[in-house]
């Protein structure tokens, strides 16, 4: 017995030992550092840090409207592309689990935005609306293109939802088609059998057992959308007017363009406890929907 | 786990060990290395040139000439250089706001021999409490940037230096079938750090007026030169090109270049940009007026917008301040200033030709020369100051908020971002 926990031990000490010190360097200590300078006024670059107590929070709160701007603009988004990606997601996947001749390509096909990191999806995106939809607007006439994509906080917005969605539903429906694959033929049989037709297998044997894979979905897609940064900085900058500022932009515009470093620190903590509230709420509420076989 | 305890500790001290240390001067071979850190990609090329000529002339010394283009990139950029303990020798900062917070690390250079020659407009951005910290790279100004040859075609005989004046010239050139503005109010800094400076430097004392600003002394709603500031801005849309808010630097350059439009709100940086497309336009710059009194208008906006700074704790000081000594007084350095980085010099003992200059650079030089320069004042503002103010002139711009909108922004932003 005691051999055996002593080779467990070191098992355990060779598998998890360099991803638990990297964890502690790389999340653990900078967590516990932003905790720190959240309370000081720290501009970033000074030898001098000066606690300053809870001030920075009520600066926050009170003087600092564009900080609440970029939640409301935030929330937005994350109800839209949380829903839109799964929503997209799904239906790539529940057609692409069907014998279609092509579905090996187009499964890589709609897979592959998520490979491309979300600074350069940016960068080509922004071409494609402010070039590529004006030239087709202008050969077509079809109004959707010719619209001032990019120059209203409308089209802004929903140029970042159109991207994102882009970018993340190819990543759902991976997961979507593994869930769909593992849900027993025999089932889905004894349901037809039992005269139900399509609308009514999906709803009624599908969807209620791909519930553990909706919760990893939901999971995913709620904490990429709250996270959105690279795909806003590249894309529009938070404009027009700061009108498409997310939290993560305001919160690296306040520490490295405006010098705060201690006030971003602690919109920083801020955003982490709302971020942590809204995440065991939502595993809460769709752990309670999976259905165990 | 006593092992990873140990391993754990190991790792940690690695790390710390790698992060320090640096003490003594780096060498290469016998000679001393000078890092310097620069951000105007202009020079680049040039820079490399004056390397070659100080090496030759200083044997001892090697120089390591980084460039890192951009601004918030820089910024950056540097930020991580003092953060990883790599602080370069000599590296640029602006003055006023961005001083302030580097001073702590900035040697103090009042004692440099070139330090009588530098121009009072051009001393004050990196001057606390008497003490000079920084070498102004160079001058630059703007202002209406205006094509002389459009002006004579719509009869304006007189140069405009007064509101009233701008506006009959603007009535004339529209008359005569040539759109008098090229507005390029997408960027942010033609409009955050160029045209807003025209009501901040035509206050009495502009300095007291930020500070005011900062304690709550003053007001942007109650301030008349803001009103007035306004006017001026309106003019500039009554009279210009459409889509104003989707024109670029670019765009607004070439209109003005292709003679579409007559006049153009940008400094003498715009020569290259302008000889590049049309070499032959007859050039001049107008001043901004915000009243009706000509004295007090005609005056061009020249400031320093970057400076040439030394780390306060660096092991090759005495080799850095030869350096820039030698940059503004020997014969090699001073024809690298005007020649090769074209740069309107900051300091009397450069003179400064057309043939180097251009027409705009030169015409910047002379209302310098002559007094007649108002202050560079965004680089008083709180840090992030400009492009809020930027955006909410666009919104007003854009019909979005009216002029009390506008100013309530200001006040709004400017109350949040002052507070350190």
């Amino acid at each position: 017995m005691r051999r055996r926990s002593e080779s467990g031990r070191i098992q355990q000490l060779v598998f998890v030992g360099p991803s638990t010190i990297f964890f502690i360097l790389i999340v653990a200590v900078p967590f516990f550092l932003g905790l720190y300078y959240a309370f000081t006024d720290w501009n970033g670059i000074s030898r001098q840090v000066d606690g300053v107590g809870l001030r920075n929070f009520a600066h926050v709160f009170t003087k600092d409207p564009a900080f609440l701007n970029s939640f409301w603009f935030t929330a937005k988004f994350t109800v839209l592309g949380v829903l839109l990606t799964n929503v997209v997601g799904f239906a790539l996947a529940y057609f692409l689990t069907k014998r279609l001749y092509t579905r090996n390509v187009m499964r890589t096909v709609f897979f592959m935005p998520h490979v491309i990191g979300g600074l350069l999806l940016g960068f080509i995106w922004q071409f494609i609306f402010v070039r590529g939809f004006a030239s087709i607007g202008g050969a077509t006439g079809w109004s959707f293109f010719k619209l001032p994509w990019l120059g209203t906080e409308a089209t802004s917005f929903w140029a970042i939802v159109i991207v994102f969605v882009w970018q993340n539903a190819g990543y759902l429906m991976v997961i979507y088609i593994s869930a769909i694959n593992n849900v027993p033929k025999n089932l889905i049989e004894a349901a037809k059998v039992d005269g139900a037709g399509r609308g009514q297998v999906l709803r009624n044997v599908i969807v209620p057992l791909v519930m553990p894979a909706v919760t990893v979905c939901l999971f995913l897609a709620i904490s990429w959308s709250f996270k959105l940064f690279d795909l806003n900085l590249s894309l529009t900058k938070g404009g027009p007017f700061k009108s498409t500022e997310s939290v993560a932009l305001n919160i690296y515009n306040e520490a490295f363009n405006i010098s705060r470093f201690g006030m971003g620190s602690a919109k920083a903590i801020i955003f982490f406890i709302i971020v942590a509230l809204i995440s065991i709420l939502q595993v809460r509420a769709t752990k309670s929907r999976e259905v165990e076989l | 786990m006593k092992l990873g305890r140990q391993l754990l500790l190991l790792i940690v001290m690695a790390l710390l060990v790698a992060g320090c240390g640096k003490s003594g001067p780096e060498m290469d071979g016998k000679r001393k290395v000078l890092h310097i850190f620069q951000f105007k990609v202009e020079i680049a090329e040039a820079m490399e040139g004056l390397k070659a000529e100080f090496e030759k002339e200083h044997p001892d010394i090697k120089l390591d000439i980084q460039t890192v283009g951009g601004g918030s990139d820089y910024g950056a950029s540097l930020r991580s250089k003092f953060a990883s303990g790599e602080e370069p020798d000599i590296f640029n900062i602006g003055g006023f706001t961005e001083m302030e917070m580097w001073q702590e690390y900035l040697e103090d250079l009042s004692d440099e021999p070139w330090v009588k020659d530098v121009k009072e407009i051009a001393k004050e951005p990196m001057t606390k409490d008497g003490r000079l910290y920084g070498q102004p790279m160079n001058l630059e100004g703007y202002g209406f940037i205006y094509n002389k040859d459009l002006f004579e075609k719509a009869g304006i005989k007189e140069k405009p230096v007064t509101l009233s004046g701008l506006r009959e010239a603007a009535e004339k050139l529209k008359a005569a079938g040539i759109t008098p503005f090229s507005n390029g109010y997408q960027e942010w800094f033609v409009l955050g750090n160029h045209n807003v400076n025209a009501a901040f430097a035509n206050q009495k004392d502009p300095a007291e007026f930020i500070q005011g600003l900062t304690d709550g002394k003053y007001k942007f709603a109650d301030d008349p030169i803001f009103k007035q500031w306004m006017e001026l801005l309106d003019l500039t849309l009554e009279y210009g090109n459409p889509n104003p808010l989707t024109t670029d630097y670019n765009t607004q350059v070439t209109m003005f270049a292709s003679g579409e439009t007559a006049m153009l709100q940008q400094g003498n940086w715009t020569q290259v940009q302008l000889d590049g497309i049309n070499p032959d336009l007859n050039l001049g710059i107008l001043p901004m007026p915000v009243d009706d009194t000509a004295e007090d208008n005609d005056k061009l906006f020249v400031g320093v917008p970057n400076n040439w700074v030394i780390y306060k704790d660096s092991p090759v000081k005495e080799e850095a301040k030869e350096f820039l000594n030698w940059l503004v007084t020997s014969e090699t350095g001073k024809k690298y200033i005007t020649k090769e980085f074209q740069f309107i010099p900051a300091l009397d003992s450069i003179p400064g030709t057309e043939e180097d200059l251009g027409a705009l650079g030169m015409e910047v030089l002379n209302y310098t020369d002559a007094g007649k320069a108002l202050t560079w004042n965004w680089f008083r503002f709180p840090n992030g100051m400009a492009p809020e103010i930027a955006s909410s002139i666009q919104a007003y711009i854009g019909g979005k908020i009216g002029k009390q909108e506008m100013l309530k922004q200001f006040q709004m932003n400017w109350d949040n971002l002052s507070v350190e």
